[in-house]
């Protein structure tokens, strides 16, 4: 398997292909390394990534894009740098900074001071006018770079990474969309080029040829008149005598985030085009990226011959023992700075409470070695959290962003009965089996999965399915006894004779006032079950702003009807936005004919032969229409299916727990995060 | 003077911080009576947004920075319930019912009594801190964001146990708890929505006077507002000063407990008047407090018209953003920065002779800086008149209240001796001999359009120079006729359809498709602050038809943040403005333009007779270029908004006379 093969990039030999590459965490405190960043750096680490590269380093006070930013010019930064690469290099990784200035793309809200970039040219997202920076500026932005190399090695990284790619002044020197200049750093490639040589130069003198220098290179912006492919292979030529590696990128962080960040609509590799055109021109490793959600991805584009190294991000957010599955590698040399005698094991220690009999499983099975979780793509819990000055989470792994905070340890082993086998009780019962409980799952349906594996059922949403798929092989690697068809009433609890109860048991669809009497007035999950099939014109009554409503509209259009999206808000499906999936949802509808409306809300629904007519209010304006569709389906909130909750809670028995939707409904991440806190506390 | 709670992201963690002991001081010093704190959360369920402070940390610091000044403190106590944010504590809201929240579509938990009981404790607790801490006393929140109120309306309260039944029992049972854990020797105060704007359901004026009379024996004063889902009680520049005042007579007179006047009251002369015929026995002003912390020590001096107006933008004093950004004024850039800029300035030791270029913000701040510093200052204006692009800016439609500014600088620069010489040039000979002479110069050029990104042979007019021409033509129709010059005089047209294929399916009341009109204006919005929206809808007053074109989802996005976006989106399409979202405009031939879906690329085509661009815009910065040693401020740097104008005048002031 060539991705469990080392590979020497310039000093460095790697264990293997697998690179934890660059991304925001907002980790960062008053612009320092903290607790959680060691922490999540090394768990990646621990869970065999070949090499870290972490988050950007600004290397300019007036860059200052999102407020927790790692300030790499100031000196404060490097105790902190020591505790994190000390604890990633104690798991035999190498770890690299990523050197950057956000130039244009970027605000004055924390800075105080205008922004930097080539030319005024404002970013489309932070839509400011930056100052054109002057010659003695770009000096100082060289020097910039310099200076936090210098903080780098004194913090014991192995090297650095400049970016020249997402949302990074560099980029926007090399870039035709946003360098209008005139001068010795504008119009010809050479001399667009000319301050990341200049760049390069200052920190190759600041880290020595003992360390690693790396670039990384924008290969398609994602938009009109910016840099071709070609012109981005013939920079990595420019560069490449500096350079010890190269890592690619597509998209550009603020205009075009969604080519960045694909969402589960987008096939893996999708961007291997990019160090396909590299990799044939320059003789230093190249780095692929692109959402390589499973080794295999990853081995593909490998044995495909289109990069060198693969970078995988969200693929070990989501496990971060994505790469130990890889055959072990050779006994590999320490890298410069690794501290192998340190090395840790970050699994708990056994003992400390009774053995457990079947559950027992649980404690022996450590995390790492556990079939792991694979990323969904969802987008919700990592793009979408860091895009709004969140710290870093996932979906799948209630873990992650979390490193830091210590899991309690259990007291005593006890007998945990799960109602409900959706994402909420599966993960419940795996993180109590993982603490040593005897866990009894009970799903009083066929299937495992709740509304999630519904969900899967929508054009592109297979993947949610996923986390099913994972978390039950989870529970039963961990010795959780699961039952499907099997409903749990007052009965079954008592005849259980559990220590604890966890109700995971979901939500019923909402049915609006307006919606009562109407019988072609249905929900999505109707429709997703199959329950009903719409046909013709179908209104889509969207409340709730995520992929419910457009799943379903998606997937009605395939079927030949002609669906409007309405919704009382301003935007339909606002929360696609968040994940990066409101431009290609766009595009999809627009081929599909699915029209989308704002601002309405429903008065009433009645039946009529063949359809529904239905009394719609333009709340801005106070209009109201009359329309005539075959169908509608609504999306709106569900209602907790909470009836055993009332009898547990008032009688005597055992501690009850509500977890995901039966206590408010939201969305699967939400369930999985209830299920993993409950499964702790339990 | 009440200076209200409000959200500041001034804390450090959930803590409140040495940036808040100096905000607050700062409001003191300057003469508030009552000052009450950031609202604090009363139990760890409530994690509204990422600095909400929890009750009790650091209250103490902020009383002895404000009780040697005579004001009063009390600690805002609250809960936001359901209209809290579970991204922060990670666990479903808690509200009365599961009713969804209108603005952020989350799905809350119904508390049980448990958490009702701990609820009660929470705010008994809290009340007992503020007590040790030595606090004058608490306000307890039942206001915009509150549980309280929750609990008090019909639209989120629709259980059906004794506090639904009774819907202001947790409100009676909250501040008996208070008033337990405070003790009778400090003040309650009540922050009481009274009207959600929302009479379908919601809690209406009478309802509110019902329920302040209900438990006016419990508190010590009383705060009316309007606040709800969708009703702000702190509305930006759109809703008339002091719109409180009605609802704050009812309550004073059903009540008979000392009553509050809220709701965007700025001016001393009005507030006075609130108090002189009966209205309230306080007025809080806290945005206009914001804006000049010396309020209450001018009008006390006896010169009211030197407190720096309050733009009522909420540009800068609104913080509720992700981004946690710090609150500021426009035109006060060091609210919120008082530990960080050394404000007001010092008189510096040797008078300078100092020459400012530039009469809009960035030269008016710079010119007073320098005159507060005690430097002889001359200011030279191009323009016949002083104020540069906020005068632009405070014709666009709805936005008259930015130009409040513009007639205190110029009498600031009077009081303090600034030659103002208007209708005159400075070249760069000039700042040659300005610097033989050891004048400090400061240069303010402003902004200059920047050259349109597409094709058009129809006229395009940036948005400053349209409303240049609006005060040259003495109209908006008339500037209009004179711009469109000789384009075919706003002919009939018919408009295609923006929401596509919708108009089958949902009309007649959707998009207003096929209207009768003529050539189209396009007001060309890629920034979707207030101008691009306040433009569309002052063109379409003046009669064409009127065309809104911007690559968002939703007219206006930036206007998220002051509370204006739902009302701006609602008065477009109350106006007939047709709302070209996603879009971007690729060029104009013949007469029609060309609209591109930013997503979909598909193109639509429509009639135009001339375009607004409120893109924008380059420095003026032909002086600096021929002169780049010299200090400069504001818009010549890099075009942005008021509060950058200002901060970099003082700082450009500063700059120019060290060196």
């Amino acid at each position: 398997m060539r991705l469990a093969e080392p590979l020497r990039v310039g000093p460095l030999r790697l264990r293997n292909r697998v690179v934890f590459a660059a991304h925001l965490t907002n980790a960062a405190v008053d612009g320092v390394v903290t607790d959680q960043h060691v922490a999540y750096y090394a768990a990646r680490a621990a869970g065999g990534a070949g090499l870290v590269i972490t988050e950007e380093h600004s290397v300019h006070p007036g860059d200052h894009p999102y407020e927790k930013l790692i300030r790499g010019w100031d000196p404060a930064v490097v105790p902190g740098y020591r505790r994190l690469t000390a604890a990633v290099h104690a798991h035999g990784a190498p770890v690299l900074a990523q050197l950057n200035h956000n130039g244009g793309q970027s605000s004055g809200m924390y800075s105080r001071e205008p922004v930097w970039a080539p030319s005024p040219v404002p970013d489309p997202m932070f839509r400011e006018v930056p100052q054109e920076i002057t010659t003695a500026g770009i000096a100082e932005l060289v020097a910039g770079y310099a200076t936090v190399a210098r903080h780098c090695v004194a913090g014991g990284f192995d090297g650095v990474e400049l970016q020249c790619s997402h949302a990074s002044i560099l980029r926007q020197f090399l870039s035709p969309l946003t360098n209008h200049r005139t001068d010795s750093h504008g119009g010809a490639l050479e001399d667009r080029v000319r301050v990341v040589r200049e760049a390069l130069v200052a920190v190759r003198a600041e880290v020595g040829p003992d360390r690693v220098v790396g670039v990384r290179l924008c290969g398609d912006e994602g938009l009109p008149g910016g840099t071709p492919l070609a012109e981005m292979v013939r920079t990595a030529q420019l560069l490449e005598p500096h350079v010890d590696y190269v890592n690619t990128s597509i998209g550009v962080a603020t205009a075009t985030l969604h080519l960045i960040e694909a969402s589960m609509h987008v096939e893996p590799g999708y961007a291997l085009f990019i160090p396909s055109a590299v990799r044939r021109a320059v003789s230093v490793p190249v780095v692929g990226v692109g959402r390589f959600t499973t080794p295999a991805h990853a081995e593909r584009a490998l044995a495909e011959g289109h990069c060198d190294l693969v970078g995988v991000v969200r693929g070990q957010i989501a496990d971060p023992t994505f790469a130990s599955a890889l055959p072990p590698p050779a006994p590999a040399p320490a890298p410069p700075g690794c501290q192998q005698s340190h090395h840790q094991d970050t699994r708990r220690p056994d003992g400390g409470f009774p053995d457990t009999g079947a559950a027992g499983a649980g404690r022996a099975v450590a995390a790492e070695q556990l079939s792991g979780q694979a990323c969904i793509g969802c987008n919700q819990e990592c793009v979408g959290r860091v895009g709004l000055n969140r710290g870093l989470q996932c979906a799948v792994n209630p873990r992650a962003g979390r490193e830091a905070v210590a899991v309690p340890a259990p007291t005593r082993s006890k007998r945990v009965l799960v109602v409900g086998g959706g994402p909420g009780g599966l993960r419940a019962a795996a993180t109590a089996a993982e603490g040593g409980h005897r866990v009894l799952l009970c799903e009083g349906s066929s299937a495992m999965g709740g509304q999630v594996a519904l969900a899967a059922v929508a054009p592109g949403r297979a993947e949610l399915g996923h986390l099913v798929r994972d978390l039950l092989a989870r529970c039963r690697a961990l010795g959780v006894e699961v039952r499907t068809g099997c409903p749990v009433d007052e009965a079954v609890v008592r005849r259980e004779a559990p220590d604890a109860v966890v109700l995971a048991t979901g939500a019923t669809p909402g049915r609006p006032e307006w919606a009562r009497g109407a019988n072609r007035v249905v929900d999505v999950r109707d429709v997703l079950a199959g329950r009903v099939a719409p046909t013709g014109s179908v209104l889509v009554h969207d409340e709730l702003g995520g992929h419910a409503a457009t799943s379903v509209a998606e997937l009605l259009a395939d079927r030949g009807c002609a669906v409007t999206i309405s919704t009382p808000a301003m935007v339909v499906a606002q929360d696609l936005g968040t994940t990066l999936d409101m431009e290609l949802f766009h595009r999809r509808a627009h081929r599909a004919g699915i029209a989308l409306v704002t601002d309405r809300v429903v008065l009433a629904a009645t039946a009529r032969p063949g359809g529904v007519a239905v009394r719609v209010l333009e709340h801005t304006t106070g209009a109201v229409a009359e329309v005539a569709p075959d169908w509608v389906v609504t999306a709106v909130p569900a209602e907790p299916r909470d009836e055993l909750w009332p009898p547990l809670r008032d009688r005597p028995g055992p501690a009850v727990h509500r977890v995901g939707d039966c206590l408010a409904p939201r969305l699967a991440a939400d369930a999985v995060r209830d299920g993993h806190r409950v499964g702790l506390a339990v | 003077m009440l200076f209200g709670p409000h959200e500041t992201n001034l804390g450090r963690g959930r803590r409140f911080s040495d940036r808040h002991v100096a905000y607050y001081g700062r409001r003191a010093a300057g003469g508030a009576g009552v000052l009450v704190t950031e609202v604090a959360s009363v139990h760890e369920s409530d994690w509204p947004y990422e600095r909400a402070p929890l009750a009790a940390e650091g209250w103490g610091d902020v009383l002895g920075a404000c009780r040697p000044h005579g004001a009063l403190v009390l600690a805002g106590l609250g809960h936001a319930g359901g209209q809290g944010c579970s991204a922060h504590r990670r666990e479903a809201l808690w509200a009365p019912s599961p009713v969804q929240d209108v603005v952020t579509r989350e799905v809350p938990m119904a508390v049980e009594q448990p958490e009702i009981d701990a609820l009660v404790a929470g705010f008994g607790a809290a009340a007992a801190l503020a007590a040790a801490a030595d606090l004058d006393g608490v306000e307890v929140d039942a206001g915009e964001f509150s549980i309280l109120r929750q609990f008090l309306s019909g639209l989120t309260n629709r259980r059906t146990d004794g506090y639904g039944t009774d819907r202001t029992r947790l409100l009676r049972e909250v501040l008996a708890a208070v008033r337990a854990g405070l003790g009778e020797d400090r003040i309650i105060g009540l922050r009481l929505s009274c009207d959600e704007l929302a009479p379908w359901g919601g809690i209406t004026p009478p309802d509110g006077v019902v329920i302040a009379a209900a438990v006016s024996g419990a508190v010590d004063y009383l705060v009316p507002v309007r606040g709800g889902a969708m009703a702000a009680s702190r509305p930006d520049l759109h809703v008339e000063p002091g719109f409180g005042t009605r609802l704050c007579a009812a309550v004073r007179r059903a009540a008979g407990v000392a009553t509050v006047l809220q709701g965007s009251v700025v001016e001393p002369v009005a507030a006075g008047a609130a108090l002189d015929a009966g209205v309230a026995d306080l007025v809080e002003m806290t945005r206009a407090q914001i804006a000049d912390p010396d309020l209450v020590a001018h009008v006390r001096a006896g010169h009211p018209e030197r407190v720096r107006p309050c733009t009522l933008s909420n540009r800068r004093t609104a913080v509720r953003d992700p981004r946690n950004p710090l609150v500021t004024d426009d035109a006060e850039p060091s609210a919120g920065h008082e530990l960080d800029d050394d404000w007001p300035p010092p008189t510096d030791p040797r008078p300078r002779a100092a020459l400012v270029v530039g009469g809009g913000p960035a030269g008016l701040e710079a010119a007073r800086t320098l005159a507060l510093r005690g430097h002889w200052v001359r200011l030279v204006e191009r323009a016949p008149v002083l104020g540069g692009a906020l005068r632009w800016a405070a014709v666009v439609h709805g936005r008259g209240r930015m130009g409040v500014l513009v007639p205190w600088w110029a009498a600031e620069l009077h009081r303090l001796g600034v030659r103002v010489e208007l209708g005159a040039e400075i070249t760069a000979d000039d700042l040659d001999a300005a610097e033989r002479a050891g004048i400090a110069v400061v240069l303010a050029t402003g902004s200059r359009p920047a050259p349109p990104a597409f094709r058009s042979d129809r006229p395009v007019v940036a948005a400053g120079e349209f409303e240049a021409a609006v005060l040259a033509a003495g109209s908006t129709p008339a500037a209009l006729a004179a711009l469109a010059g000789d384009a075919p005089e706003f002919r009939k047209a018919t408009f295609p359809n923006p929401a596509g294929s919708i108009v089958a399916f949902l009309e007649p009341g959707v998009g207003r498709g096929g209207v009768e009109g003529g050539g189209a204006v396009l007001v060309l919005d890629p920034v979707g602050d207030g101008t691009g929206v306040g433009i569309a809808e002052q063109v379409a007053a003046a009669g064409p038809p009127t065309v809104l074109v911007t690559p968002d989802q939703v007219a206006g996005t930036q206007l998220a943040r002051t509370g204006d976006l739902a009302p701006a989106n609602a008065r477009l399409a109350r106006a007939g403005v047709v709302r070209e979202l996603r879009s971007t405009l690729r060029e104009v031939a013949d007469g029609r333009a060309v609209l591109e879906h930013v997503w979909t690329d598909e193109r639509r085509t429509l009639d135009c007779a001339l375009v607004i661009d409120c893109g924008h815009r380059l420095p003026a910065d032909a002086l600096w270029r021929a002169r780049p040693r010299l200090a400069r401020a504001g818009d010549c740097v890099a075009p942005r908004t008021l509060h950058e104008a200002v901060l970099e005048g003082r700082r450009a002031a500063a700059l120019a006379v060290r060196a």
